[in-house]
């Protein structure tokens, strides 16, 4: 017992590094997998968990893009001030009742397992190599996955393919309909890719394998879910024709004319023609 | 003491934060709201704040303007 409390104040996060090694050791010893397989299956295990989180989090980032104009819309209106911006955002998906796609949680989960692998990889490289028998490789060009990513011109592909990976992985998973934002977070990996150069191999493999797999999500629930026309407009152009016409701006509800219910919109397309006319000639 | 707590969300901002790029449904977001709280509330207070704050931000929450609890004399 004391023992493991002196483990735990010499470094906090020593639990997560021993849940993580005896993951790895039962898929290495008991399954039989390779070192470098066992963290491709962690990291697939972790995922495998997550996925009724990250398949809402799509379904949610797809029904936010239907709405994408408005918010832009709002994001333009309230440019200068961020604070009153993100407090329309939140005031317009509440009137809209959207899930915003974004949160932290399913990020946040995968905190802990990446905290556990660089721990558990940073030991695997001091400890000797009989207390981790068996093969450090991967694939034939990752000599040891415990060693940093830049010793072996293998780890520089590795580093090729998280960076294609995690660019790919943001397309699928950027929750924010902001265009420049987007950007950002799609560059980010080249500008990361000097501090991750320094990590263990081994880690940048699990984050390479989960970006795939963000990838693979992100394709099959896109291909699974069919894309139905935005409810939101629909209930909006459903609810307002009154006022579309007597503010004759309703230019979204317009456009959507095609999705509306066949016999109402007959009715109300011919009169607004008349309106705009009216409008241009003289005001009433 | 708080200042540990917010010294952690700072150094989680500026790493895996940073890795991790994402932006929060609530407002203010998730890691504000716990500098926030910790301020407000002490390193244990807080924290249990902070924590329940980042349960509720999950896909099927949604979102808003959440403020964290106000400063109260201490």
């Amino acid at each position: 017992m004391s023992h493991l409390i002196a483990l735990i104040a010499s470094n906090p996060l020593t639990p997560l590094e021993h849940v993580a090694r005896h993951i790895l050791n039962w898929l290495h010893f008991s399954v039989g997998l390779s070192w470098a397989w066992s963290i491709v299956a962690l990291t697939v295990m972790v995922r495998m968990l997550l996925v009724p989180l990250t398949v809402k989090q799509i379904h949610s980032m797809q029904n936010l893009q239907r709405y994408a104009p408005q918010m832009k819309e709002i994001q333009k209106k309230y440019k200068q001030d961020k604070k009153k911006q993100n407090e329309e955002l939140m005031k317009f998906y509440r009137e809209n009742q959207i899930n915003p796609a974004a949160s932290c949680l399913p990020m946040l989960v995968q905190l802990p397992v990446f905290l556990g692998l660089y721990y558990a990889l940073k030991h695997f490289s001091r400890e000797p190599a009989a207390l981790h028998p068996g093969n450090l490789s991967f694939l034939h060009f990752i000599p040891s996955i415990a060693d940093h990513t830049t010793s072996h011109w293998g780890g520089f592909v590795l580093l090729v393919v998280y960076v294609t990976s995690q660019m790919a992985s943001t397309l699928f998973m950027a929750t924010t309909v902001d265009k420049m934002q987007r950007y950002l977070f799609m560059f980010m990996p080249v500008v990361f890719v000097f501090v991750i150069a320094h990590f263990p191999a081994g880690l940048v493999l699990y984050w390479v394998t989960t970006n795939l797999w963000t990838v693979g999500q992100g394709l099959i629930t896109r291909r699974l879910v069919p894309k139905t026309p935005a409810p939101g407009l629909e209930k909006k152009s459903s609810r307002t024709p009154p006022s579309d016409d007597s503010g004759g701006g309703g230019g979204n509800g317009a456009q959507r004319d095609p999705s509306q219910p066949k016999p109402e919109p007959q009715a109300s397309v011919a009169p607004r023609k008349v309106r705009r006319k009216k409008q241009a000639g003289g005001r009433r | 003491m708080f200042r540990l707590g917010v010294a952690a969300v700072w150094l989680y901002r500026v790493s895996f934060g940073a890795l991790f790029p994402t932006t929060c449904k609530y407002h203010p977001s998730c890691s504000q709201y716990a500098v926030e709280a910790l301020r407000a509330k002490g390193l244990f207070r807080g924290s249990a704040l902070a924590a329940w704050r980042l349960l509720r931000c999950n896909p099927w929450s949604h979102g808003g303007f959440d403020p964290a609890p106000p400063r109260v004399g201490r």
